[in-house]
């Protein structure tokens, strides 16, 4: 059996696997990692538990409801009219004022000092009181009180202690006054009020961003230079490149690897974090009072550890790739490694919020995310977006990674730079690679996210004409361009990367029937997904779709179909089944790659300036599973225009001449579903449009892109 | 078996551009040793990584049983076999798992892998080593490793570079005995050194390049009839002189 016919018999995915495991064994038998992974937090916790032991202390220490100040006198009589005093309630401020000041009130231990053969002051001097008192008799009794200077604990029962005392000189005046002085109106009546909502301030929420970053670069770092740098260090780069695997997937497995280790340590650190907090008793400090374990807390700090493993990891990777060295994959990483700190200062900061560029912002955004999801102020819109430019950024960095990663820059002798990775390669490839497809939906997600914003932005205070143009011209920079640059500078065809091979004309009046009968299925998966509680149109938005119902009726008939219809059908389509398609179809089977790309189709169309809309997903992610079918079985990008256009043209015409289609009946304002005799019509013009692309299209293995055939 | 026509490849420099390998042309049969000779920055090392497609040639090709480096990069590379100037090892994996790991990257079936590792490991006699930690291994131990993962795919045509480097004399002779191996086996051997001595005791043709020109290629007959010389090292020594 020869080598290649060996070759085919194996599955790509259980290598993979097997490829994961090697690297993970590697990595989690070095005693370095181990190190890493388990010394390290139990170290450093108990450490930084006294540290931050020390830290609330102090930061609680004007709350005399902690810890009552402790003062000092010298006699009985002292103590007895100190405590008269005290307890009177004229010394108490005025309730306005108290809840000005939280509304607590500061408690106060009085005792005899002698009794211990010190006088107050000698007491205090040694640490054993907050505060010496001493009362001279006379009329009035004059009152020394003496605090230790630079003592913040002692000051501040200096001051409060003073108040109080200033309080009840001012309430005995002023029962005074009112006894004997008829008329005595005070100069001013103080009712104090706040406005706005208190913020919820946890420790928590605070603190564990900043660790979090701290942790997973510790358990991140040395694995990612390893298996990357290492690798040639040990003097085994050129014969793991001479296998025949694809670099990606090499990298892909020590990705894994290095993702894993730097889980595994944040877990590792979380528990040693929570156990020496809990066994330290300073767990309820930092979750804001509450005596309960966090668990909600620690899940989803959890699941934003994945989201910035899964990123830091990728970064450190695509770095790490281009060192030839240890050392000089140390070097690249210390300016990385303190600029990940910066972020981290973020959460820090009060007021920061994540919207508008922060949500695109990379490491930022997740930083931010994690304090909103702790102190359950995050909203699903900018969480979704940091999500996915977090992954699409992850993505990116990968395909840099695995660019770099074994190539000639790292087996060549001689140096080479970053610039070189950039330059156009010499020869012209049929299809963009996976990784080109990974960095443009990294470079998509920001942009269109960005553009979506200032789209909405100036909406409001534009015509339906130039909205309509402006979305048109929206949808051509970013989806149109943005790949278009790709696949320049990776020098592919454009015919290749972009199907753009004439398909039989039979298969054209299939997917024009499809088109005509699409939008009822998309119609009835939106009412069905309701019904379910996905999406659904709340009464805002339903107002909302209205008035652009309305504004649509005003929109010239034309501009309609060339900015709603034309535009996303040509561009849409030449981006997702023609970009998207051809170059995941690399590594792909055809039905994921159907699959992916409808997925990816529907998660745009979901995110919409900050704003969700969950109940587009279904709808288009069916739609982009019926055009990528398309595209398969034509093994070309026009039959799907047509229907995308078919179908949009459809929609926004009936909505325009809403007014003379009212012998549908009532349905799509309701969100119901339509009447049963237009829905048998529809689905059946829809199922013989598949029977017809079917019965047209040649076999698969004719039309394929050749790539698309080899395994990767 | 292999064939190579007019490999050429250049590296950009700051002040242009450098020619690493010109034009260079050979083929090679199965059972048969062919030297690559050439003194430090001939273009061996360049030449042997676009054969085995680590690097892209800027024109021409090589092709491995009839499929050429650019149509197929996967199926030549699994047809190769690797064998480079370093020992390197995973210090964290054992011997069996490394050689498994590398059958498993050339798509040898798990079975047939652990009877390859049994019948290799015996021949290079480090069987006794195969559980241990590879980083535990002396240098001499690590080369035999070395070389029994070269062989693990059983492929048709192996590649050695600078195979002798830091190598005592036991050193040498194990190398030696696996070229001997390979060649009983059918296989065709491209050696690449700068040891002249070593390759008129081992190969059966040589190609002798300088500044990425492939010079002379043949048996030594053939190069002491056409150079009137008497040995590889004269022949040599007048190339360098030109």
């Amino acid at each position: 059996m020869s080598p290649a016919s060996r070759k085919r018999h194996r599955h790509p995915s259980s290598r993979l696997v097997r490829l994961c495991q090697k690297e993970l064994r590697e990595t989690l038998r070095d005693r370095r990692t181990i190190i890493t992974l388990v010394l390290m937090p139990l170290l450093v916790y108990p450490l930084l538990s006294m540290a931050l032991n020390r830290f609330l202390m102090t930061a609680t220490a004007g709350t005399s409801e902690v810890v009552p100040y402790s003062i000092g006198v010298a006699t009985d009589a002292e103590m007895n009219s100190l405590l008269d005093w005290i307890h009177d309630p004229m010394s108490q401020p005025p309730k306005a004022i108290l809840q000005s000041s939280g509304g607590k009130l500061a408690e106060f231990q009085v005792f005899n000092t002698t009794a211990e053969g010190k006088t107050p002051e000698e007491a205090l001097r040694a640490n054993m009181l907050d505060l010496a008192v001493k009362i001279e008799s006379g009329q009035p009794p004059r009152v020394r009180l003496t605090a230790f200077n630079g003592d913040v604990t002692s000051e501040t029962a200096q001051r409060i202690l003073t108040e109080r005392l200033q309080w009840l000189r001012l309430g005995y005046a002023e029962s005074v006054a009112d006894e004997q002085l008829q008329g005595y109106v005070p100069p001013a009546d103080v009712t104090v009020t706040r406005v706005g909502t208190v913020e919820k301030t946890s420790m928590l929420g605070t603190i564990v961003p900043l660790v979090l970053v701290l942790m997973t670069i510790t358990g991140a770092v040395y694995p990612a230079i390893d298996l990357t740098a290492g690798e040639r260090e040990r003097g085994t780069m050129e014969s793991l490149m001479a296998s025949p695997v694809p670099r990606s997937y090499i990298l892909f497995s020590k990705y894994v690897a290095v993702v894993v280790v730097a889980l595994l340590t944040a877990l590792a650190n979380l528990l040693a974090m929570f156990t020496t907090l809990w066994a330290g008793r300073l767990l309820p400090l930092l979750t804001g009072g509450d005596e309960a374990f966090p668990w909600l807390a620690v899940s989803q700090i959890l699941g934003l550890l994945v989201l910035f493993s899964g990123f830091f990891a990728a970064v450190l990777l695509s770095l790490t790739s281009f060192a030839r060295s240890f050392k000089e994959a140390q070097a690249y990483l210390i300016p990385i490694m303190l600029l990940s700190l910066t972020p981290g200062m973020f959460s820090l900061m009060p007021g920061v919020t994540l919207t508008g560029p922060l949500a695109i912002t990379p490491l930022v955004n997740i930083v931010l995310l994690a304090r909103e999801v702790l102190q359950g102020t995050a909203q699903a819109g900018p969480a979704v977006v940091t999500i996915l430019s977090t992954i699409g950024y992850a993505a990116a960095a990968i395909a840099v990674a695995s660019k770099l990663f074994g190539s000639d820059a790292v087996s060549r002798t001689s140096g080479q730079s970053f610039g070189a990775m950039l330059s156009r390669p010499a020869r012209s490839t049929p299809t963009p690679s996976p990784q080109t497809a990974a960095m443009t939906l990294a470079l998509l997600v920001p942009i269109y996210y960005l553009v979506s914003n200032v789209l909405i932005r100036v909406v409001p205070e534009l015509s339906i004409v130039w909205v309509l143009a402006l979305n048109a011209v929206a949808l051509v920079m970013t989806f149109g361009l943005i790949p278009y640059v790709a696949v320049v500078l990776t020098r592919c065809k454009l015919s290749t990367t972009y199907q753009l091979s004439a398909p039989v004309p039979l298969a054209l009046l299939g997917a024009l029937l499809i088109g005509l009968g699409a939008w009822s299925v998309a119609h009835e998966s939106f009412v069905v997904a309701k019904q379910m509680g996905i999406g659904g149109l709340d009464a805002e938005r339903i107002e909302k779709t209205k008035q652009t119902i309305e504004a649509i009726k005003l929109a010239p008939a034309w501009l309609l179909v060339g900015c709603l219809a034309l535009a996303p059908a040509v561009i849409e389509e030449l981006c997702f089944r023609g970009f998207l398609f051809t170059a995941l179809g690399k590594v792909l089977s055809p039905a994921r790659l159907i699959v992916t790309t409808a997925v990816i189709f529907g998660l745009f169309h979901v995110v919409t300036g900050n704003m969700l809309l969950i109940e587009r997903f279904v709808p288009t992610t069916l739609l982009g599973l019926f055009l990528g079918w398309l595209a398969y079985r034509t093994g070309s990008v026009w039959p799907g225009v047509l229907m995308h256009f078919t179908h949009n043209a459809l929609l926004n015409l009936a909505a325009k001449y809403q007014d003379r289609l009212d012998f549908i009946g009532e349905g799509y304002d309701d969100q119901l579903h339509l009447p049963a005799s237009w829905l048998c019509v529809l689905i059946t013009m829809t199922l013989v449009g598949f029977a017809v692309v079917w019965i047209a299209s040649r076999p698969r293995a004719e039309n394929v892109v050749p790539e698309m055939a080899v395994e990767a | 078996m292999l064939l190579v026509d007019s490999l050429t490849k250049a590296f950009p420099l700051d002040d242009g551009l450098l020619t690493a390998v010109d034009g260079v042309s050979f083929r090679i049969a199965p059972s048969e040793v062919f030297g690559l000779l050439g003194p430090n920055g001939a273009g061996k090392t360049t030449t042997m990584r676009m054969i085995l497609g680590l690097l892209e040639p800027d024109s021409g090709w090589a092709e491995v049983g009839g499929v050429r480096t650019a149509t197929d990069p996967m199926a030549v590379k699994s047809r190769l076999g690797f064998v480079s100037a370093s020992d390197g090892v995973y210090p964290w994996l054992t011997v069996r798992e490394m050689l498994l790991y590398f059958a498993d990257l050339y798509g040898v079936e798990m079975e047939l892998a652990e009877q390859r590792c049994e019948s290799l490991t015996d021949m290079m006699d480090i069987k006794h080593l195969m559980d241990r930690r590879a980083g535990e291994l002396s240098t001499g131990q690590r080369q035999r490793v070395t070389l029994v993962r070269g062989l693990i795919h059983d492929p048709p045509v192996m590649l050695l570079d600078e195979p002798t480097r830091g190598l005592d004399v036991v050193g040498v002779q194990t190398i030696f005995d696996y070229i001997d191996i390979l060649r009983r086996g059918g296989k065709a051997v491209v050696v690449c050194t700068h040891r002249l001595d070593e390759a008129e005791r081992l190969c059966d043709r040589f190609g002798l390049l300088h500044k990425g020109q492939l010079k002379y290629c043949g048996t030594l007959d053939e190069l002491k009839q056409e150079t009137r010389r008497d040995s590889l090292v004269d022949i040599f020594v007048d190339l360098i002189r030109q």
